[in-house]
């Protein structure tokens, strides 16, 4: 496995005030490798954006240690720096008075990289973002979407290996964050570009990120890949309809045997929510049902979306 | 090299605001104009247009000229802090990799460039107006202003260190609008210790430049150093505490917030 590209150890986070201290971010831990896309999760106040401006150094942490590419943020910032590029806040990273061109144009030139050797890459960014037609448009004039698809792009000049977005779809349109989330995951496929990104968005988890991280009250509650959270929660859970009420004694034997999510009859149809392991436990539960002569109406995998995995994982945490 | 490119950048981003805000810029102008106007006739009538106050209303132009270098170059760091935070861009300043401080230096270098440029053309149509022409040596007055200015910058780096963690700070840039003109007009020859503040001794010798046509060799080495060493000492002690309320801001988490 190569070395990890960003690794955070033990982060730490409390902001005092004279009255209170509060820990926004308590020994959160994790690596992410060159290539990456990782989604930081979790509920508002939960430490997720705490988490990517220690990274990009605009918070600095009570304790803990990050590395960015092997160099220590705290020991190196501006070492660190070069290596990363940040849009924090969706549509208010770039400057409303100046054209699309000429925003990537300055930012470029913060990184200290001449705008003459940018110039084809802007060119390409344009084109990818659909704002050649507005390249010289004062940025104040474009659509909110057009705007936050600059504000990535103007990120994206700066060439860094890693690219850290807090929400970088807030507020837009289905379409636009469509073509958005599209752009991201050609970055990381084509450019090899490792992407942290928070957000509340589950579907821009779902259809971008490899891995997640659920964040809970400052803490690493989860840190998987996507697809195997997906598929460890469709695993699970089935849903059965049964025709008639189910005699209360196979309701009990049903409630000792497994995990019940939900048991629901009426005089005419009983519906069960069961956690499945395994095989042996769906055929187990086959059994049960046909020793008490229900008559199966139907049989449905669940495949919960991430949004129920997420708040299933919260509440479990709970 | 890089610091160069960065340097440009910031040169030519400023060169477009303020040809994108031209109505800000030109009502600038004309509002210093017409304020200067006023003043110069205003002093003038009191004395009658007795020649005796030539000198006077000399000193006035002089003043007031560098009045107006003063009010952008100590509020313009203050300024530009609330307004990027306000427009969201300051965290994306604040992470260059280049630096904080170097990004900021060049941003009020940049505006310092351009209002120097400005308050000469600005000059010249005060004189042109009022028909009282003054020596206009460029390489004397462009080091003593620079030097000068840096004194006033050190405090700029203060405020803007205090706005980067306070936010609201209106009302003290407002008051130290006041301690400057004092600055501008302090008794040196009564209190000679005064020339060690910021600006006071640097204002003397751009009058005397521009009043009696003092060019810089004919300044005695001492008084040169004098404008020197408080404009080096008040620049750096002033960028100091900016770095300090820096580390706060990112302490606390402030930058960006406004």
């Amino acid at each position: 496995m190569p070395a990890p590209v960003v690794r955070v150890d033990q982060l730490t986070k409390v902001y005092r005030t004279r009255r209170e201290r509060v820990t926004a971010v308590d020994r959160v831990s994790f690596e992410v490798q060159p290539g990456e896309v990782l989604g930081l999760l979790g509920p508002n106040g939960a430490g997720k954006t705490t988490t990517i401006k220690s990274l990009c150094t605009l918070v600095r942490p009570t304790s803990g240690e990050i590395e960015i590419g092997g160099v220590n943020v705290r020991a190196h910032p501006y070492r660190a720096l070069k290596r990363i590029a940040a849009v924090l806040e969706g549509n208010r990273n770039i400057y409303w008075r100046l054209s699309p061109r000429e925003n990537m144009e300055f930012f470029s030139g913060l990184q200290g990289i001449p705008t003459r050797t940018v110039r084809p890459r802007i060119d390409q960014l344009l084109e990818r973002f659909r704002l050649v037609d507005k390249a010289n448009v004062s940025a104040r004039k474009l659509s909110r979407g057009m705007q936050q698809k600059l504000a990535v792009a103007c990120a994206l000049i700066k060439g860094t290996e890693i690219l850290l977005l807090d929400e970088p779809t807030l507020g837009l349109d289905v379409e636009t964050s469509y073509e958005l989330r599209g752009a991201l995951k050609a970055m990381a496929r084509d450019h090899q570009r490792t992407i942290l990104l928070s957000t509340h968005d589950m579907n821009v988890v779902q259809d971008v990120c490899d891995r997640v991280i659920v964040i809970h009250e400052g803490r690493v509650v989860t840190d998987d890949r996507v697809t195997n959270l997906l598929h460890m929660f469709r695993a699970r859970a089935y849903r059965f309809i049964l025709e008639g009420r189910l005699e209360d004694r196979a309701c009990h034997r049903l409630e000792r045997s497994f995990e019940m999510l939900e048991l629901h009859h009426t005089d005419h149809r009983t519906e069960i929510e069961v956690e499945l392991l395994d095989s042996a436990a769906l055929y187990k539960m086959m059994d049960v049902l046909r020793e008490s002569g229900a008559i199966i109406e139907s049989i449905d995998r669940q495949d919960p979306n991430l949004e129920e995995i997420f708040l299933a994982i919260v509440r479990g945490n709970n | 090299m890089a610091t160069l490119v960065m340097i440009k950048a910031m040169f030519k981003r400023y060169a477009i605001e303020l040809r994108r805000y031209y109505f800000n810029t030109l009502s600038m102008l004309v509002s210093f104009y017409l304020i200067f106007i006023l003043l110069f006739y205003g002093v003038q009538s009191l004395a009658n247009g007795g020649q005796q106050f030539g000198d006077a209303l000399n000193g006035m132009v002089v003043g007031f000229m560098v009045f107006y270098l003063t009010v952008y170059s100590y509020a313009e760091l203050s300024w530009v802090l609330v307004g990027e935070a306000s427009q969201g861009t300051l965290e994306q300043l604040s992470m260059s990799p280049l630096g904080f401080g170097r990004v900021l230096l060049a941003r009020i270098f940049a505006a310092l460039v351009y209002r120097i440029v400005i308050m000469f053309l600005l000059l010249l149509l005060m004189m042109w107006t009022t028909g009282r022409w003054m020596a206009f040596d460029l390489w004397t007055l462009i080091p003593l202003l620079l030097f000068t200015m840096a004194s006033v910058q050190g405090v700029g780096f203060v405020m803007g260190g205090l706005a980067l963690v306070f936010k609201q700070i209106q009302a003290s840039l407002g008051i130290l609008q006041f301690v400057f003109v004092a600055l501008i007009a302090a008794p040196i020859e009564r209190f000679p210790a005064l020339k060690f503040l910021p600006l006071s001794w640097g204002t003397r010798l751009i009058g005397d430049s521009m009043i009696n046509g003092t060019h810089i060799w004919q300044v005695a080495p001492a008084d040169l150093a004098v404008v020197g060493v408080t404009g080096v000492g008040y620049f750096a002690a002033g960028f100091f505490v900016f770095k300090y309320f820096e580390v706060v801001a990112r302490d606390r988490g402030l930058l960006g917030h406004y």
